[in-house]
Order: C-alpha cells, then structure tokens, then sequence
C-alpha cells in the first residue's frame, strides 16, 4: 500500500515537471504567443516634437466594430511629424510598430493581432486638424 | 621532495602573514596640491570653464600660483583672489580675499598668496575664457604653486575640447518691432533695419505673439515663424524683399540648457554633437505656444547652420520674448 502511494506520488511529480519544462512559443519579436484570441485597441494618442500629446482631449474615438480610430489634432500642430502610439488588449501586438515619426495628413492602418496570433485586425486612424 | 615543497610553503605562509599587511610608514609630502574643474557643460566661446585649485604646506609658507593655458584665453581669463568657504549659519558660501596681484599675460596667469602666516591651505578659482581662435581646439592647462621653502608643485590637467558653438544670450524680441532673427548674425532686426540694411536674404524666422488663431480662436501664444510660411504671418507686414526661406523649427520642451538659461542647477547642456547630429524630417516651419525654458532646434534653410534657440521668459502684456541662442556652423 505504502509503495503505490510512493509510486503515485512520483508519478505526479514526473508529469509536473515534464510539463513545467514545456516551452511557450514566441514569436519573431521575442514576444510570447499566448491563448488569447482577443484582438482590438484600447487607446490611441499622438505626440508632437516636444514629445507632448497633439491630440483635443475627450476628441477621440476607437470604434471596434468599424475599426477606425478617429481623432483631432489642436490647432498649429505639424500633422506631418507627430508620433503615434496605442494600447491594445493583454498579449495583442501591432503592426507596423508604432512610436516612430510618421506623417497623418493620409489615414493610418495599423492591424491589431491577437495574442494567439491567429485573429487580425486593421484599424484606420484618421486625425483631422483644429482650424 | 614533498617535505621540501611543503617547508618552503610554510616559510613562505609566515613570512606573508607577518609582513603582508604591515601599512609602509609613508611620510606625507609637506607640500601638495590638486584640481578640480567646476564647469560640467562644454567649453563655449562667451561662457567660462571655472577650475579650483588646491594647494597647502606644512613647511614655510605658499608663495605664488600660476597656471599656464596651452592656448591664450579672452578677457577674463584668470586667477580670482578669493577663496570660498560656507557660512554655517546661513548655508550661504561666503568669498574671503587669499590672493592678489592676479594677473593674466598670453598663455600664463598668476596670482600671490597674501597672509600667508595663516593661509597654510587654500583653494583659488581660475577662469578660462575660450576666445574665438580656439573653437573647435584642444586646450590643457599646467597649474603650479611655489612656497618659501623654495619647492614647487604641478598638476597638469586633462585635455578639454572648446566647443565650435556660437552662444548669444538674451536676445530681447518684441512683435511687431523686434521681430526678424538672422542666425548667421546672432541677432535681432526691426522692419526698418532688414530693408536699410539689406538683410532681407539673412532672416531666418520672425517673431510674433498672438493669445489665439484660427476660426475657432485656438490658443497660439508666442510663436517663430520662418519666412515661407503665409500662414501664420499673413497679417505682419513683413520688409521689402523679404526671402522666403524655410527655416526648419522643431519644437521642444524639456531642453533647458544652463549655460543658455544661465543660471546653475541644470545639468543639460546642447553640446556639438547635439547640433550636429539632429535631424530634421518633416519639421515644420514654425513652433508656437512657448513658454519660458522652452525652445526648439533650427535649421536655416541652406543648410548653414544648425542651432537651438532657448526661451528665457515670455510676456504676454508686451507681447515679447526674451531668447537664447547656440549655433553651430555646418558647413
């Protein structure tokens, strides 16, 4: 009796730790796949020069369904050098990477992927100008 | 064999022990000095590079300092007569006179050590002015002091790259009247000024002030603008023939540079390699909504010169700024 339960008990030891050796997957960025599917955008800002937001605040609508972001810039801002950057759900990532000068007179896309990486999803940014 | 190696090992265990951590009776030397260089930002022409020298005996009295600059300074240059000690009551460090007959002549500066029956020890400030035929060169100083008993001390100093930067400070703009600034000149010009002095091709941005802009009277505040844009200057009657290049301006607000600021606690400096190396994609023509210790890199339109110019105080009720620049010549 006392040799089965010792047995047992080194089984479940055994499969724990085959298990816990098991490796995630990551991908190319390093960055960890993971299970979720969820796949949408959160938060969009844009920086101007001094590295302060351009952006009229409460002006700003992500709109999940449609997959656009609009938003308006103030008055004076150089819509051709400001910076974007976003928040997604937990594990989602997005393409191109934003936080790198980038010109707004054109609508942005920028897809949002899950962090499964299976679901894929490109928003529109749209900014317009106060003038 | 083995009996050998182990009695050697053990001699030589005992004798390290013994000795290994005897400290050597160093007698100190009766007469030392040091230095200590004050400045941290780089060495620009119309700022100062500000050294403290140390020096003090135990035998006789200190003499005489000198310091001896491998390029001559500007005006300026040289020993102060004070020494410098913290009142303890107030916190506040007080100037007591330990030096005279300061005098600068070419490269070599030096000053005498007055009451020396008490003055055993004491720390003098050298300035060094950086004229303008040593931008963009490498300068050291030997730093001496002599005492009574006829020995000398040295201390030769790193080497310290001046800087190719131009500085002006506290350019005062008014809108309206003080408006158009000219890199190339390191100044600021009235209407009447560009036109009779035919500098309509050396404006590289102008200045105004307006509380608000635009149709839905958005704030804008204190602004530069460069001559090619219509927009936010089509209310200025701009000079007679007026270029219209394209200054390119990129705003910032967390540069405060002390030496343009002009007041100690701010470590950050615009360096060479700042001016040097900054780009200028997309930039805009203009920056707007200054406020004091803000300012923004420029770049005039051909190219020539890259700078940062500072904002030192802005005045809405007068509609004026006062600014600070730092240029660099590119090409």
């Amino acid at each position: 009796m006392k040799s089965i339960a010792v047995y047992k008990f080194f089984g479940i030891l055994a499969l724990i730790g085959l298990l816990s050796c098991g490796k995630e997957p990551i991908d190319e960025s390093g960055l960890l796949i993971t299970g979720r599917n969820q796949c949408f955008m959160t938060f969009f800002d844009l920086l101007g020069s001094d590295h302060r937001t351009v952006l009229v605040s409460g002006q700003t609508v992500i709109d999940t369904t449609a997959l656009t972001v609009t938003a308006v810039a103030r008055f004076g801002t150089n819509i051709q050098r400001v910076k974007p950057y976003c928040s997604v759900v937990t594990d989602a990532i997005v393409e191109p990477t934003m936080g790198i000068w980038t010109d707004y007179t054109q609508p942005q896309k920028y897809t949002v992927v899950s962090g499964n990486r299976q679901v894929r999803k490109t928003y529109t940014v749209t900014v317009t100008l106060q003038k | 064999m083995k009996n050998i190696t182990y009695s050697v090992l053990a001699v030589l265990g005992i004798w390290i022990s013994t000795t290994g951590c005897q400290t050597k009776d160093v007698t100190p030397d009766s007469f030392r000095n040091d230095l200590l260089k004050k400045t941290t930002g780089p060495a620009v022409v119309g700022d100062r590079i500000e050294f403290a020298y140390a020096l003090g005996t135990t035998e006789g009295d200190l003499q005489n300092v000198k310091a001896e600059a491998t390029i001559a300074g500007a005006k300026g240059t040289g020993f102060s007569g004070y020494s410098w000690y913290t009142n303890r009551n107030t916190g506040v460090d007080q100037p007591v006179q330990t030096a005279t007959d300061t005098v600068t002549n070419g490269t070599v500066s030096s000053a005498k050590i007055i009451d020396v029956a008490t003055n055993k020890a004491v720390t003098l400030r050298y300035y060094y002015y950086p004229g303008e035929d040593a931008k963009g060169k490498d300068v050291s100083f030997r730093f001496s002091g002599t005492s009574s008993t006829g020995k000398e001390v040295s201390y030769q100093s790193p080497t310290y790259r001046i800087s190719r930067m131009d500085m002006k400070r506290s350019l005062a703009l008014v809108d309206g009247a003080k408006a158009y600034v000219s890199i190339a000149d390191m100044a600021v010009y009235t209407k009447a000024e560009v036109e009779q002095n035919n500098l309509a091709n050396k404006i590289d941005f102008v200045y105004i002030y307006r509380a608000t802009l635009g149709t839905g009277n958005y704030a804008f505040g204190h602004a530069i603008v460069a001559p090619s844009n219509a927009d936010y200057l089509k209310d200025v009657t701009l000079p007679t023939g007026l270029t219209k290049s394209r200054t390119a301006i990129d705003k910032r607000v967390d540069v405060k540079d002390a030496q343009l600021r002009g007041t100690t606690g701010f470590d950050v400096y615009i360096d060479d390699l700042d001016l040097q190396q900054t780009t200028f994609p997309n930039a805009a023509d203009y920056a707007y909504g200054f406020a004091a210790d803000q300012g923004a890199f420029v770049k005039t339109a051909d190219g020539a010169y890259a700078a940062y110019v500072y904002v030192n105080s802005v005045n809405n009720g007068s509609k004026s700024m006062t600014i600070s620049i730092k240029r660099l010549k590119l090409n």
